[in-house]
């Protein structure tokens, strides 16, 4: 910072003259150590995924209720680098249609008095956590909060 | 021009630096309030984006809370190309567990969250579980590229070790 204005000199009549050339320095400093760390935050929220009580986290699965559920099943395509998801014997493409579908297989539990059946989200452990968010996401979008998490059991032959 | 005139000329040339340093003092304060130098437990990630999500709440601080995030790591000697292209990156070696900036090796995972659940059992015994279970609520921050399999280990783990109250961060989509 060049220059050596201060405050006071006008006029010439005030006697205390304060030279702020090093103050403007150092804040110029500060400025720019400020500006260059700062960092907008991204908006973060959270999905609560509390676990049953009783279960722990290996759960007692009964023969049953084995069925009491809809199941989305999801591969990792390592050919194709693309997660394929199955409800049923179904492969889906689109969120729209795997929503609906989610829907349909959820309403028709409710029907059958068991409203709390969960949706269980059967994923193999390669499947990219963004894909399983998504689920989750069409899930809590169609008011379902019941949502259960599975280790998949190997993919399918070719994949 | 005579030589006094020159002076004269020269010492109405004065800046008034002023409403400079008024306005840089402004800045430095909004720079200084609005950078986070605290220590903190969330590592820089690129979160999955979900637009049902509940936004972050203040969190109690007399509440337990740990924040396992799961992010990748470069391999030594090199960037991995995979991921420096926004792909999903497969590798397991290059997936880290990091608890509070610290590393966890896969070994010692299962302990580290039994310890971390430990610290704070619940007073009394839970009628349905039967044990002492933890009070503390374990928030999973997991890369958008992170496996599945290791999110679900977490989870397994918390859940043996007497966490239940889980939560999984995502981010707020952008408008628009």
């Amino acid at each position: 910072m060049a220059g050596s204005s201060g405050i006071g000199d006008e006029g010439g009549e005030n006697p205390v003259n304060i030279n702020v050339t090093p103050l403007v320095d150092i804040i110029f400093c500060l400025c720019v150590f400020f500006m260059v760390s700062f960092k907008f935050k991204q908006l973060e929220g959270k999905f609560d995924s509390w676990l049953p009580k009783g279960k722990g986290a290996v759960g007692s699965v009964q023969v049953d209720s084995l069925l009491d559920e809809v199941r989305v099943a999801m591969y990792w395509d390592e050919a194709n680098n693309r997660t394929i998801r199955q409800l049923g014997n179904r492969r889906i493409e689109s969120d729209e249609e795997l929503a609906q579908l989610i829907k349909e297989g959820h309403d028709a539990w409710v029907r059958m008095n068991k409203p709390d059946t969960p949706v269980t989200i059967d994923a193999e452990a390669r499947v990219p956590w963004n894909e399983v968010i998504v689920v989750m996401n069409l899930c809590k979008k169609n008011r379902i909060d019941k949502i259960e998490f599975a280790l998949g059991a190997p993919p399918p032959a070719g994949l | 021009m005579s030589k006094r005139k020159q002076q004269q000329i020269k010492e109405d040339l004065i800046v008034n630096l002023v409403p400079m340093v008024d306005i840089m003092f402004l800045l430095l304060l909004f720079f200084m309030l609005g950078a986070d130098m605290s220590q903190r437990e969330a590592a820089e990630l690129v979160l999955p984006t979900a637009s049902e999500i509940k936004e972050n709440e203040k969190v109690k601080s007399d509440e337990p809370t740990t924040t396992v995030n799961i992010q990748h790591v470069d391999p030594p000697g090199g960037k991995c190309p995979i991921n420096a292209t926004a792909g999903y990156c497969r590798e397991v070696d290059h997936w880290a567990v990091v608890i509070r900036g610290r590393e966890i090796p896969r070994e010692t995972l299962r302990e580290q969250i039994k310890n971390e659940a430990d610290a704070s059992l619940e007073p009394d015994v839970d009628p349905l579980a039967g044990v002492r279970l933890s009070a503390r609520k374990l928030i999973i921050r997991a890369d958008r590229a992170a496996p599945y399999g290791d999110v679900n280990k977490i989870i397994e783990y918390a859940g043996t070790a007497g966490i239940y109250k889980i939560e999984v961060g995502a981010a707020v989509p952008p408008k628009g």
